[in-house]
């Protein structure tokens, strides 16, 4: 097994660590950049309207979702090489694969439906239609649930996996964005866009258990890494939340200029990697000193960000 | 250079989106609107700065070599009143929040049905990886589009009630370009949306070739005495060409109802049979305001005139 595991160090090219990609949404293009650098080595042409990205649950590719081209662009995580191209998934906004991998899931924002297919082969098993501008998604633990924020009537809706029928909705802030589920699969945090706060749902009890303030514009999630944290990105505010998932509290705020938006952690978990929508660049905070260390020009309008070398998911 | 003056383009861009533009939508709890509204923001500045281009480069030339000397330009000024509305994005955007639910409502539908609406780039893979090129494909679909709904507002009654509008100004300028009844835009922008949706035209592609196009056929309206050559005046409208769209007792008449309808590529009426290279510079209006017939001075009046028009003009008459 430990032989298994450094073989495949060795195939991944010496360089390949230091790769970050990032999806210009309003350019329709992608950027590669060395994170060692801070360069942009390459930019190239990838569909219309790529917002979200993330990594096959095998890590074997990188799933870029067009939403304005329907397909899903399959790219070589070190390299941003495109490998596959896959047409006919209908308007994917947000992905996600399901614990355990048994669905593959798109939200529709422009044309507010959810779409349930195959994990294993894209197949559509359902379109379900819901209230307006499904916007971000995310998983219960056991897959059973997928939890959807309806941006534009500002509600979540909980849709039965098994059942695949929208098993209930509830009324949130206004214009609810990111959502992500605490480590103890117990609370959802959900981005209220149009406020300035994380709103806190005991989603089995469908109550809102609290209200975490963070700043104007509360929009999206990512995991420090540290199984404990998750940072938030305050959109109109220009900053940053650190949110510990037990305690539900802001523990630290990080300046981000720009509309920052989606975000990854590095490996090390040092930098935090910021889109900034408003200004066309990539922020990168040091995290222990709080300081912007770099911006990097990129395209129009970035949106996700992938780090090659990019600390644990939880 | 050009780095220099997209930085600071995207410096005052962010700098009115943030301190203006956004406070305002979070304020009025509209933040759903944030992306839209960025675009939005680009848009404005984008026509801003192409008010002031057409402005620095036409006006030398109207001044250089008139196709008609005016005493003064009172007729004209009602034009940069429209222009101002298009450019800046004012109407389009109106248009736009009229149209979408329809067309989300109606892309929803279709997907729903399984119905995926194919992109362009589907049927001509290359177009995939050169900007310029498929900017360049979707400017000439939409320029062939635009000549035969042009076609149609001078061949039904009902349609030429509003288009009259554009064709009523004697006093021809860069700034007529955008001189329509505004029921006659929202048609016409439907159309434009509707074939967007057909074709899958992105927004980027999308704003590339209303530019392009804007900044043409305003030329093409220019009182100017300027055309392209022999072979120019074939591939590309010019002011000369476009003039005797204009042409009163030209431009409305004949067997196809006018002559030159082309927008940008004049190649189409070369191809239909409705081009018209008489190199004569006429003046412009329509032939009926030689007998009295009013379309209005004024903005509100204009567009008052051309409810009526249509009014009286009720049920399509070929």
């Amino acid at each position: 097994m430990r032989f298994c595991f450094i073989l495949s160090l060795l195939a991944v090219p010496i360089w390949a660590a230091n790769t970050a990609i990032v999806l210009n949404s309003a350019d329709e293009t992608i950027s590669i950049i060395d994170t060692k650098t801070y360069s942009v080595t390459k930019t190239f042409r990838i569909g219309k309207e790529p917002h979200h990205l993330m990594a096959t649950p095998d890590d074997s590719y990188l799933i870029v979702a067009n939403a304005l081209s329907n397909d899903l662009v399959f790219l070589d995580r070190a390299t941003g090489e495109e490998k596959r191209r896959l047409p006919n998934i209908s308007d994917p906004y947000q992905i996600g694969f399901s614990p355990g991998n048994k669905y593959f899931v798109t939200a529709s924002l422009r044309l507010h439906r959810t779409d349930i297919y195959s994990g294993s082969d894209f197949k559509l098993l359902k379109r379900i239609p819901t209230s307006k501008g499904p916007s971000h998604i995310i998983f219960d633990k056991n897959s059973t649930m997928v939890f959807v924020t309806l941006q534009d009537s500002n509600e979540l809706a909980a849709i039965d996996l098994a059942k695949m029928e929208v098993a209930w909705k509830i009324s949130l802030g206004k214009q609810p964005a990111g959502v992500w589920i605490t480590p103890d699969d117990k609370h959802l945090l959900i981005g209220i866009l149009g406020e300035d706060y994380v709103q806190v749902v005991d989603w089995r009890t469908r109550k809102t258990v609290k209200k975490i303030r963070t700043g104007a514009g509360a929009h999206n999630f990512i995991p420090q890494g540290d199984g404990r944290h998750v940072f938030l990105s305050n959109r109109a505010s220009n900053k940053i939340s650190r949110i510990d998932q037990q305690t539900l509290e802001v523990v630290d705020e990080f300046p981000a200029p720009g509309g920052p938006d989606c975000m990854d952690v590095t490996a090390d978990g040092k930098q935090l990697w910021i889109t900034s929508r408003w200004i066309r660049k990539v922020t990168i905070v040091d995290i222990a000193s709080k300081k912007v260390i770099k911006q990097i020009p990129v395209g129009r309008s970035p949106h996700g960000i992938y780090l090659y070398a990019h600390a644990p998911r939880s | 250079m050009w780095e220099f003056i997209s930085t600071q383009f995207t410096i005052l861009h962010a700098w009115l989106f943030q301190t203006i533009i956004q406070p305002a939508l979070y304020w009025l709890g509209m933040m759903s609107w944030d992306e839209m509204a960025f675009d939005g923001t680009e848009l404005f500045l984008i026509g801003a700065i192409e008010l002031l281009l057409l402005y620095i480069l036409f006006r030398p030339l109207e001044l250089l070599a008139p196709a008609e000397n005016w005493p003064d330009r009172k007729q004209a000024n009602v034009d940069f009143l429209y222009s101002m509305l298009t450019k800046l994005g004012i109407l389009p955007l109106f248009f736009f929040l009229a149209l979408t639910p329809t067309f989300d409502w109606v892309n929803g539908t279709l997907r729903l049905s399984g119905i995926i609406p194919p992109n362009l780039e589907d049927f001509i893979p290359i177009l995939k990886n050169s900007p310029v090129l498929s900017s360049v494909v979707y400017l000439a679909i939409f320029d062939f589009s635009d000549y035969w709904r042009h076609r149609l507002q001078h061949s039904l009654n009902i349609w030429w009630a509003l288009h009259s509008l554009h064709h009523s100004q004697r006093q021809m300028s860069f700034w007529t370009d955008d001189r329509e009844h505004l029921l006659d835009q929202l048609i016409s922008s439907l159309l434009r949306a509707s074939l967007g949706l057909i074709i899958g035209v992105p927004p980027v592609q999308f704003l590339v070739v209303t530019l392009i196009s804007g900044a043409i056929e305003a030329f093409s309206h220019a009182n100017v005495r300027l055309s392209f050559g022999t072979i120019g005046e074939r591939l590309i409208v010019s002011p000369r060409f476009h003039r005797l769209h204009h042409a009163m007792a030209v431009g409305h008449d004949g067997r196809h109802r006018g002559c030159n309808f082309a927008q940008v590529f004049s190649i189409w009426d070369v191809l239909f049979g409705t081009a018209n290279f008489d190199a004569t510079y006429h003046p412009t209006g329509i032939t009926d305001q030689l007998a009295g017939i009013d379309y209005g001075e004024g903005f509100w009046s204009q567009q008052r005139l051309g409810l009526t028009r249509l009014w009286r003009t009720r049920g399509p008459q070929l």
